[in-house]
C-alpha cells in the first residue's frame, strides 16, 4: 500500500519513463537550437550578401556592411543604444523605489489592486493610440503650451516639447514603466519580512539592509526588467516617428526602411549587430552583478 | 536550394506553383463530382476579376462597374509600399490568385523582364478606348519596359505641396506659381516645413529644385545616381540643420493632422490631403501649390500577371482595363479623389450624359485643366528607379543627420 508521498511521486516517475534523463538536455538543445539559434544563425549569413534590384545576389560580400558605414545607418545603432541605455537606467531608478514601496510599505489591499491594474492598463491598448495623444498635448497649439502662455510663464511656445529627443525620452518613459516594475515587485513581494525585521534586529540601518538584504534578493527581478526594458526599447519604433517627427531615427525605423526597399541583407546586418549589442549588454551585466554580488544572487529565487 | 523550372514561357514553376496546380487539379476533380453545368453556368452569369491593388485606386463603390459592364470586382488592397508589392508579386505569386495588379507605375521595370507581367494586347477588341488616349499615359514610363507595354495607366496626379498663402504672401486662389525654394530655403517658413520621410517624394523634389536653379545637373531627377543623390541629400542636411523643417512625416493622417492643426505652412504632401484639411479649416484655407520647377508626377497602372493570361478570364479582364480608361471611372476618380487619368473627356462627357450636377462637371473638367497644366512640366516618378538602392542608401544620411 503506497504512502501519499508515492502517490505524489508516481506521475513525474511516469514522465521520467517516457522522457530518460540521457535524452531530456539532447532534446531541448536540438529544439532550442532549430527554433532560436537556426534563424539567427541564417540572419547572420544573409548579411553578407546583397540586393540588386530587389533581387537577393547569393554571392558572399561585405557590401552591405560596408554600406552601413557609408549611408551612416550605424549612426542609428549608437543613438539607439544610447537612449535605449539612458531610458532602461532612468526606468530603474523611479521603478524600484515605486516596486518597494508597492511590495513592502503600502498595507492596503485595494490600493495595490487599483495600482497593479493602472500599470495594466496601457497593456490594453495600441501602443500607437497611446503615443498619439501625446502629439495634441505636447505640439506648439498643445495642452502644454496653451497653460504655460496663459500663465504667462513663456512668451511663444516651447517648440523642443514634440519632434525632438526629450519627447521621445517622455514617451518611452511611460511606455516601458511596467516592464521594468512589474518583475521587480514580483522579486520583491517574494523576501520574506522576516529577513528585513532580522536586519534591523542585528542593528543593520535601513541603507545597510537595502545594500545587503533587499539588493541581493531582488536581483533576479531588476535583472528581468533592465531585460524586458532594454530588449524591446531596441526595437522600439512608435515613439521615435511619432513623437520624434524623424528627427530621432532609431535602428527599428532604419530596419523598416530597409525592409520597405525589400533589402533584406541590410535588415539582417542591422539585427545582427542588435543581437551582439544585446549580447554584450547581457554578459557586462551580469559580470558586474557577478562581480558585486556573487554570480548566484542572480539565482536567489530558485535557489529558495 | 532548388532553382525554379523555367517552362520557356516566361513562367517559372516554383515548388508553390507546382503544389499549387496539384490543389487546383483535385479541386477541379471535386467540382466535376457537381451537377454538370453548375460552375460553368455560375461564372458566365456572374464573372468575376480579382483585383490586388493599391488603396486610392480603388472606387468608393464597385458596384458602379457591375452595372456598367457586368463585372464583380474583388479587390484586395495594398498600401503603396513599393518593397510588399514587389515582393508579394515575385515571392509570395500574387499573380496565381488574383487577375489584375494596380500599383504605382513603374515596378513593371523590375517584374516585367523577370516574365512576371504580361505584355498589353493594346489591340485586344476589349480595349476600346485604347486608342482615344493620350501618348503621354499610354506611352509613358509608368507603363513601358524595354519599349514593350506592360501596364494599363489608370489615373494619376502630379503632387506639390501644400501651404497656407498668407505664409508667404502669395494670391490665395492658389493659381501662381510657387517655387520649391519656399519649401527648402524660404527664411519665412524656418521651422514651419514638414517633409515625407519618403525618398522619392523628398529627395527627387529637391533634385528637381536643385536643378532648375542651377545648383546640380542631375540628369533623370527620378533616377539619381549615387553621387548625384549625395549631392541632393548633402542639401537637404544642411537645410535640416538650419532648422527649415518642422517635422519628417510618414503618414497620410499626418499630413492632415499637420495641416489642419496648422503646425506648419508648407508640406509636400497629397493632394487630398490639402482637401481634408480644408474642411476642417475654411474653405481655401490650404492651396495644393502649381509649382514653378515641376511636380512629383506619378500615376497607377494595371498589370496583368503572366499567370492570369491563360486562365480563361482574360476577355473579362480586357473588359475591365477598358473600363479604367473609360468615362465612368473618369469622373469618379476625379470628382471623389481629385485624380485625373487618359481620357479625361471622356469623364466629362459622362458626367453630362448623366446628368449630373453642373458644379460636378465643372470640377472633373478643372481637374483635367489642373492635370494638364501640370503635366506640362518636368518630372515623372519612378517607384523603382534603377538607383534605388543608392538613393535609400543615401536619403538614409538625410534621417541619421
Amino acid at each position: 500500500m503506497g504512502t501519499a508521498q508515492d502517490e505524489t511521486r508516481r506521475p513525474a516517475s511516469r514522465l521520467a519513463d517516457y522522457w530518460p534523463s540521457g535524452l531530456a538536455v539532447p532534446a531541448f538543445m536540438i529544439s532550442w537550437s532549430i527554433l532560436v539559434l537556426l534563424p539567427i544563425v541564417i540572419i547572420v549569413a544573409f548579411s553578407f550578401l546583397q540586393m540588386k534590384s530587389y533581387r537577393v545576389v547569393y554571392e558572399p560580400t561585405l557590401a552591405t556592411w560596408t554600406n552601413i558605414i557609408v549611408s551612416e545607418r550605424w549612426f542609428t545603432v549608437v543613438r539607439t543604444l544610447r537612449i535605449a541605455l539612458t531610458i532602461t537606467a532612468i526606468e530603474l531608478l523611479l521603478a524600484f523605489p515605486f516596486a518597494l514601496w508597492m511590495a513592502k510599505r503600502c498595507r492596503s489591499k485595494s490600493l495595490k489592486a487599483m495600482i497593479v491594474t493602472l500599470l495594466t492598463i496601457p497593456f490594453f491598448l495600441d501602443m500607437s493610440s497611446r503615443i498619439i495623444v501625446w502629439r495634441s498635448i505636447l505640439d506648439v497649439n498643445g495642452g502644454i503650451n496653451s497653460l504655460l502662455l496663459n500663465l504667462g510663464l513663456i512668451d511663444a511656445p516651447i517648440q523642443w516639447l514634440l519632434y525632438s529627443e526629450f519627447a521621445v525620452h517622455f514617451g518611452m518613459i511611460g511606455s516601458y514603466f511596467p516592464a521594468m516594475v512589474f518583475p521587480i515587485f514580483t522579486s520583491l513581494v517574494l523576501i520574506d519580512d522576516e529577513y528585513i525585521h532580522a536586519s534591523g534586529d542585528l542593528g543593520g540601518n535601513p541603507l545597510q539592509t537595502l545594500r545587503y538584504i533587499i539588493l541581493p534578493l531582488a536581483m533576479p527581478g531588476i535583472v528581468a526588467g533592465i531585460i524586458f526594458t532594454l530588449v524591446p526599447l531596441m526595437a522600439a519604433f512608435v515613439e521615435p516617428r511619432m513623437l520624434g517627427g524623424g528627427f530621432v531615427n532609431l535602428l527599428g525605423d532604419s530596419i523598416n526602411s530597409a525592409l520597405q526597399e525589400l533589402k533584406y541583407p541590410t535588415a539582417a546586418a542591422l539585427s545582427t549587430i542588435v543581437i551582439v549589442a544585446l549580447g554584450v549588454l547581457m554578459v557586462v551585466l551580469v559580470k558586474l552583478i557577478g562581480r558585486r554580488e556573487g554570480n548566484t544572487s542572480l539565482f536567489q529565487v530558485v535557489q529558495r | 536550394m532548388a532553382k525554379p523550372e523555367n517552362m520557356g514561357n516566361g513562367i517559372e514553376i516554383t515548388r508553390r506553383t507546382a503544389l499549387g496546380g496539384m490543389l487546383g487539379a483535385s479541386g477541379a476533380a471535386m467540382l466535376g463530382s457537381l451537377p454538370f453545368g453548375t460552375s460553368a453556368a455560375s461564372a458566365a452569369d456572374n464573372p468575376v476579376v480579382k483585383v490586388y491593388g493599391i488603396t486610392s485606386a480603388q472606387m468608393n463603390d464597385w458596384a458602379h462597374i457591375k452595372e456598367a459592364i457586368g463585372i464583380t470586382i474583388e479587390w484586395t488592397p495594398t498600401n503603396d509600399d513599393t518593397g510588399v508589392f514587389i515582393r508579394d508579386v515575385i515571392s509570395n505569386n500574387v499573380g496565381e490568385t488574383h487577375d489584375i495588379l494596380i500599383f504605382n507605375g513603374g515596378t513593371q521595370t523590375v517584374l516585367a523582364p523577370q516574365g512576371l507581367l504580361a505584355e498589353i494586347d493594346t489591340a485586344n477588341p476589349n480595349l476600346t478606348k485604347w486608342a482615344d488616349a493620350s501618348k503621354d499615359w499610354t506611352e509613358s514610363a509608368l507603363v513601358m519596359a524595354d519599349g514593350k507595354t506592360f501596364g494599363v495607366p489608370i489615373d494619376g496626379n502630379a503632387d506639390s505641396f501644400g501651404y497656407f498663402p498668407e505664409a508667404i504672401g502669395v494670391d490665395p486662389s492658389g493659381s501662381e506659381e510657387v517655387s520649391w525654394g519656399v519649401m527648402f530655403e524660404d527664411e519665412r517658413l524656418r521651422g514651419r516645413v514638414g517633409v515625407d520621410r519618403n525618398w522619392s517624394q523628398s529627395l527627387c523634389c529637391a533634385a528637381l529644385f536643385l536643378n532648375h536653379a542651377g545648383r546640380q545637373n542631375i540628369a533623370d531627377v527620378a533616377n539619381p545616381t549615387g553621387e548625384e543623390a549625395k549631392a541632393v541629400v548633402d542639401y537637404l542636411i544642411e537645410r535640416k540643420k538650419a532648422g527649415q523643417f518642422r517635422t519628417i512625416f510618414s503618414s497620410f493622417e499626418e499630413q492632415i493632422q499637420l495641416l489642419s492643426n496648422k503646425q506648419v505652412d508648407a508640406l509636400n504632401c497629397w493632394e487630398p490631403a490639402v482637401r481634408e484639411s480644408n474642411k476642417a479649416l475654411n474653405a481655401n484655407s490650404v492651396v495644393y501649390a502649381y509649382t514653378v520647377e515641376g511636380y512629383f508626377k506619378w500615376g497607377h497602372a494595371a498589370h496583368v500577371p503572366a499567370q492570369a493570361v491563360d486562365r480563361g478570364n482574360i476577355e473579362n479582364i480586357y473588359k475591365v482595363l477598358n473600363y479604367f480608361i473609360d468615362g465612368e471611372y473618369r469622373a469618379y476618380q476625379a470628382i471623389d479623389r481629385g485624380y485625373a487619368g487618359p481620357n479625361m473627356d471622356l469623364g466629362v462627357e459622362y458626367a453630362k450624359a448623366k446628368g449630373w450636377e453642373a458644379d460636378k462637371v465643372q470640377s472633373i473638367q478643372n481637374t483635367a485643366d489642373k492635370v494638364a497644366r501640370k503635366f506640362a512640366k518636368p518630372f515623372v516618378n519612378l517607384p523603382a528607379p534603377p538607383n534605388a538602392d543608392a538613393i535609400e542608401e543615401e536619403w538614409q544620411r538625410f534621417l541619421n543627420a
